[in-house]
């Protein structure tokens, strides 16, 4: 059963990948960190990957619309991931989804050029499912 | 190391020499208790904080019985986070982010409210045991950072520690799902750790929010109330009883102007 740092671990197994933290969006601290950051400095990684998905996170706009029916809106996190790309790397955000008071994501840095963005979204997501649901 | 109050140093400072020193023990300030094991920080409690406990529980995520009978099975050898995870009713990820979401919080505010009484019981250890053990440096940046951060947002501290009431601010109707929830509780009485208790929300996640509310007009400290402190403290002295907030809001205020 994975812990912080096997998902981290597994994370960094993706072609590609240069670097991966956990990290809680409204504090910013980096609660696991494994690879490089880019720039060199996990913790200013960290408090700035937090404030991108903080923003995402509190945006109104960007929420899925009041469909009347699934029950879905209104619940937490209204934004599954977020995706940044750069001329030489791909930044991928997911949203990890607990049933207690948790505000984190996975962040991967993953080399543009090796890097496979379809296949990292998908392992990233059923990485950040597996940490809390085994 | 004896079991000594110490003075002359503040909680940081000793909190450097245990850990230069690799020691194991529980470290009592005037509001938590850091646990410590080979000089890593393993579990740190706070009255200002919900303890993993309530985290767990009142959220949903551990039925309370299930709780209980981990903390009675595993609590006397001190493996009740193990037990959790053994047991099934969590997985090690969701124990991992649990625990750290309340360290964290907890060290902050057990750190917050600067006082030299400190006290170092050595060899003592927490029933939870070790889940991930965290560098005392790495808690103490953590916790400096977090007051900056506070102070950024909206740099009045009587938000954390007053009574709340609302203010005629508009917009109250398009704010983020959790500030709103935050919001509501706002009535007038509550502190923000009683908010934080109600919602079984971290309290610095909820000082975060507060503090946003208050930046955006729409949370104010009600004036200084005849209120009651959100937990009584055993060993709390006859003064500390006597005018709660304003002695805790002192000191708050002193930690943040020495800084």
């Amino acid at each position: 059963m994975p812990g912080i740092d096997e998902s981290l671990l597994e994370a960094m197994r993706l072609p590609g990948a240069r670097g991966a933290l956990v990290v809680d969006w409204i504090s910013g601290l980096a609660l696991g960190a494994v690879g490089d950051a880019p720039g060199g400095d996990a913790e200013a990684t960290a408090a700035e990957t937090a404030e991108l998905a903080r923003q995402a996170m509190e945006s109104g706009t960007l929420a899925p619309a009041d469909d009347g029916g699934t029950g879905t809106v209104g619940k937490e996190p209204p934004v599954e991931d977020l995706i940044l790309t750069s001329a030489d790397a791909y930044h991928l955000l997911r949203f990890v989804v607990t049933t207690f008071d948790s505000t984190v994501f996975l962040y991967l840095w993953l080399d543009r050029a090796d890097g496979n963005l379809a296949l990292a979204r998908i392992r990233l997501a059923e990485m950040a499912d597996r940490l809390v649901l085994g | 190391m004896t079991t000594a109050a110490r003075t002359g140093g503040s909680a940081p400072e000793l909190l450097g020499t245990l850990a230069a020193d690799h020691a194991t023990g529980a470290l009592s300030t005037e509001s938590g208790i850091f646990y410590l094991s080979a000089g890593h920080v393993v579990h740190v409690e706070s009255a200002y904080s919900p303890d993993l406990g309530d985290l767990l529980t009142r959220s949903g995520a551990v039925a309370p019985a299930g709780w209980w009978d981990a903390v009675e099975r595993a609590g006397a050898v001190h493996r009740v986070g193990r037990q959790l995870v053994d047991s099934g009713r969590l997985t090690t990820g969701a124990l991992e982010l649990c625990h750290l979401g309340a360290l964290f919080d907890a060290a902050y505010f057990a750190l917050a409210h600067g006082g030299a009484a400190l006290r170092f019981r050595p060899g003592v250890a927490h029933w939870l045991g070790a889940v991930r053990p965290v560098p005392v440096a790495t808690v103490l940046r953590e916790s400096r950072r977090r007051r900056d951060l506070l102070h950024r947002i909206w740099p009045d501290p009587a938000v954390d520690t007053a009574p709340l009431i609302r203010a005629a601010g508009g917009g109250a109707d398009r704010l983020p799902p959790r500030r709103g929830r935050t919001l509501a509780l706002v009535d007038g009485g509550r502190t923000a750790a009683q908010i934080a208790s109600v919602l079984a929300h971290r309290t610095f996640h909820t000082l975060v929010e507060l503090r946003r509310l208050a930046a955006d007009g729409l949370v104010t400290p009600a004036p200084p109330p005849p209120a009651t402190p959100v937990h009584s403290v055993p060993d709390a002295g006859g003064a500390a009883w006597d005018e709660p907030d304003t002695a805790l809001l002192r000191r708050l205020l002193d930690a943040l102007e020495a800084l």
